[in-house]
C-alpha cells in the first residue's frame, strides 16, 4: 500500500555560507499519512514543520532520508501534481485578478483552458467570492486572501492538499467556511495534511496528528487516543452524597471547588445520564462544558518532555 | 514539446507580461516608441524629388539637397545606436525586477509547488521578459522603417536586422540578471552587475591597444581573457551600425561569442536555481 505521505529518515542540515555553522532543522523524520487522512503537523516555532512540508513539495532539498508523495519520490515534478498546496505568508502577486490568479495556478497544475474557465467561478463561489473575481489582489483583505488562496490549491482537484495555518488571520465565520469546505473534501476521500499551531482546530478536524520538537517526531498517532482523557464537565452544587458517590463511580474524574462537585466522564452520553441524575434530585447545574485544550496537554507534555 | 509544456510556458510568459504592465515598464517603453514614431508621421515632412531629397522640414526649418539613401540610412542608424545605448539600459534596468521578483517568499513556494521543473520556470520567466522588451523593439524599429520607406521610397533591410541584434544582445545580458538574480535575488544587485559588464565592454573592445600598454603578460591574458569571456556589447553595437549603413561585417565573433557566454551564464543560473533551498 502507498502512503499519501510517507517519510524516512528524513533530515534538512542548513549551513551558514560564512561561519559554516549547522542548524538540523529537520532531524530523521519518519512519517506515514495514510490516504484520505485528515493530519495535523504541530509543534513549537521553529520545530521544523514548515521545512518539512517544503521538502515534501521540493522547495527545499533533504540532506538525507526521502520523502515520497503517492509513491513517487518528492523530488519529481510528477510527484506534485496530485498536491494542493497553500503556504503561509504567501504572496500572490497583487497586479493579478482572483481570476486570473487561479488561472495562472491552474495552468502551471496541467489544467487545461477549458477545464480552468469552467472551474474558476465555481471556486470563487465556494470560497464566497464570486463578487471578487475581477478585483485585483491588491484589494483583498487578509482573509480574502486567504479563502483566494484556498482556491487556488483546489483549483486542479488535488488528491492531497498541504495547508500551511490555513486559518491565519480568517474571522471567525470565515474559519468556519473554511472547515466547511474542508470537512467536504475529506468526504470526497481528499488527503488533508494540516500544518497549523492551532491546537483547537487541529482537535476540531485531524484525525491523526503528529508533534514535531526539535526536528524530531515527539509524539504521533490518533487523536482520540491522544487525547483519552478528554470528555465532557459537568459542575453542580448541593449534590447529595449518595449520588456523588454513584456519578463518582461513572466518572473518569472527580474534584471538589468551591463547595461544588466538579465530574469529568468520558462521553457525551454519561454526562447527559449525569445531568438527569443530578436534575431529578434538584441539584444546581452550574456549568456543562466540552473539556477542551486536552491536545493540548497533550502537546506541552510531549514538548516538555523531549 | 507536449501541449501542457506549451501550456506552462505560455502561462509563464503572460504573467511575466502582466506584471511588465503593472509596473508600468510595457506602458513606458510603448509610450516613449509611439512618441517617437508620431515625431517621424507629423513632425518631419521629406519631399523627394528624383531620388533626391529636396527639402527636409523639422518643426518648419527646411534642410536642401540630401541624398535620400544617405539619410535614411543615417536616421536608422541614429535610432538604432540610441536603441542599442540608451535603450539597452533602460531595459536593463527595467527588466532587472521581474526576475528577482519571482523569488520574494511566499511567490516562489507556491511556484514550486506545481508539477513544474525548475529551469522550466526560470526560462519562461527568462523568455516572457525577453519578449517584453522585445515587442517594444520590434514595433518601434518596424513602425519607422514603414514611415520612412513610404515617405522617402526607401526599403533598407539593414535596419530590420538591427532590432534582432538588439533583442539578441538584451537576451544575452539578460542571462547575467537571471544569473545574478537567482544567487542574491536583488534587483539593485542585478542592475548594477549587468551595467557594469555594459559598461566595461567599450574599454574591453581596446583589447589590442590595451594589450600593447600592459607590461606585464599575466596583465595581457587577464584582458584577453576577459575581452572573450564577457559579451561584447560594444563590438556588437558596431556591427549593427554596420548593417544599417550597408557596410560589409568581417568579423561575427562577437556575436557567437556573447550567445554562448549568455548560454553559459543562463545554464549556470538553471544549475544554481535548481540546488536551491527556498
Amino acid at each position: 500500500m502507498s502512503f499519501a505521505i510517507e517519510t524516512e529518515g528524513l533530515i534538512k542540515i542548513f549551513r551558514s555560507r560564512w561561519s559554516g555553522k549547522e542548524v538540523r532543522a529537520v532531524d530523521g523524520i519518519s512519517l506515514r499519512v495514510e490516504r484520505g487522512a485528515t493530519f495535523g503537523l504541530l509543534g513549537p516555532n521553529g520545530a521544523g514543520k514548515t521545512t518539512f512540508v517544503k521538502m515534501l513539495l521540493s522547495c527545499a532539498h533533504p540532506t538525507g532520508g526521502r520523502a515520497m508523495v503517492f509513491g513517487r519520490d518528492s523530488c519529481e515534478a510528477e510527484a506534485r501534481r496530485p498536491i494542493g498546496y497553500l503556504p503561509e505568508n504567501h504572496r500572490f502577486p497583487t497586479y493579478m485578478t482572483g481570476h486570473s490568479m487561479l488561472d495562472f495556478y491552474g495552468a502551471l497544475s496541467g489544467m487545461e483552458s477549458a477545464a480552468r474557465r469552467k472551474r474558476i467561478p465555481e471556486l470563487l463561489a465556494i470560497v464566497g467570492l464570486a463578487e471578487w473575481g475581477d478585483v485585483r489582489l491588491g484589494k483583498y483583505s487578509k482573509g480574502m486572501l486567504q479563502r483566494v488562496g484556498l482556491a487556488q490549491a483546489l483549483m486542479h482537484e488535488p488528491s492531497l492538499l498541504i495547508l500551511d495555518e490555513p486559518s491565519d488571520g480568517v474571522d471567525p465565520i470565515g474559519r468556519r467556511q473554511i472547515r466547511d469546505i474542508l470537512q467536504a473534501l475529506e468526504q470526497q476521500g481528499v488527503t488533508i495534511f494540516l500544518n497549523s499551531h492551532l491546537l483547537a482546530e487541529v482537535e476540531l478536524f485531524c484525525h491523526d496528528v503528529a508533534i514535531i520538537h526539535r526536528g524530531r517526531v515527539a509524539l504521533e498517532g490518533k487523536v482520540k487516543d491522544l487525547t483519552a482523557g478528554s470528555g465532557y464537565r459537568v459542575e453542580a452544587e448541593h449534590v447529595p452524597e449518595r449520588l456523588e458517590q454513584d456519578l463518582r463511580a461513572k466518572a473518569v474524574a472527580v474534584a471538589q471547588r468551591n463547595g461544588n462537585v466538579e465530574f469529568l466522564f468520558g462521553s457525551r452520553d454519561e454526562a447527559n445520564q449525569a445531568v438527569d441524575l443530578l436534575r431529578a434530585e434538584h441539584c444546581e447545574i452550574e456549568s456543562v462544558a466540552r473539556t477542551s485544550s486536552t491536545l493540548e496537554d497533550v502537546f506541552v507534555k510531549a514538548v516538555n518532555e523531549q | 514539446m507536449n501541449s501542457k509544456t506549451i501550456a506552462v510556458t505560455l502561462a509563464l510568459v503572460r504573467d511575466t507580461f502582466r506584471e511588465a504592465f503593472a509596473r508600468k515598464i510595457f506602458w513606458g517603453f510603448f509610450g516613449c516608441s509611439t512618441a517617437l514614431i508620431l515625431f517621424f508621421i507629423f513632425i518631419m515632412r521629406i519631399d523627394v524629388v528624383q531620388g533626391a531629397i529636396a527639402t527636409v522640414s523639422l518643426f518648419g526649418n527646411a534642410a536642401h539637397s540630401l541624398d535620400v539613401q544617405r539619410l535614411v540610412r543615417q536616421a536608422h542608424g541614429a535610432i538604432a545606436a540610441f536603441l542599442f545605448t540608451a535603450g539597452m539600459f533602460l531595459a536593463v534596468f527595467a527588466s532587472a525586477g521581474l526576475i528577482p521578483s519571482v523569488f520574494e517568499p511566499g511567490r516562489i513556494e507556491l511556484l514550486l509547488s506545481k508539477p513544474v521543473e525548475r529551469y522550466h520556470i526560470l526560462l519562461g520567466r527568462y523568455a516572457g521578459n525577453v519578449l517584453v522588451i522585445a515587442a517594444n523593439i520590434f514595433y518601434l524599429v518596424f513602425a519607422v522603417w514603414l514611415i520612412f520607406g513610404i515617405k522617402t521610397g526607401v526599403w533598407t533591410a539593414g535596419f530590420l536586422w538591427s532590432s534582432v541584434l538588439t533583442v539578441y544582445m538584451f537576451a544575452v545580458l539578460l542571462t547575467v540578471v537571471v544569473l545574478v538574480g537567482v544567487l542574491w535575488e536583488s534587483a539593485a544587485v542585478t542592475t548594477m552587475v549587468t551595467f557594469a559588464i555594459m559598461i566595461v565592454s567599450p574599454i574591453l573592445a581596446q583589447q589590442q591597444t590595451l594589450e600593447r600598454l600592459l607590461t606585464s603578460e599575466t596583465s595581457r591574458n587577464i584582458v584577453r581573457g576577459a575581452y572573450y569571456a564577457l559579451p561584447k556589447v560594444f563590438d556588437l553595437g558596431r556591427i549593427t551600425r554596420s548593417l544599417v549603413l550597408g557596410n560589409p561585417i568581417d568579423n561575427w565573433m562577437p556575436v557567437w561569442s556573447s550567445g554562448l557566454f549568455g548560454v553559459a551564464i543562463l545554464g549556470a543560473g538553471i544549475y544554481v536555481f535548481a540546488r536551491k533551498n527556498y
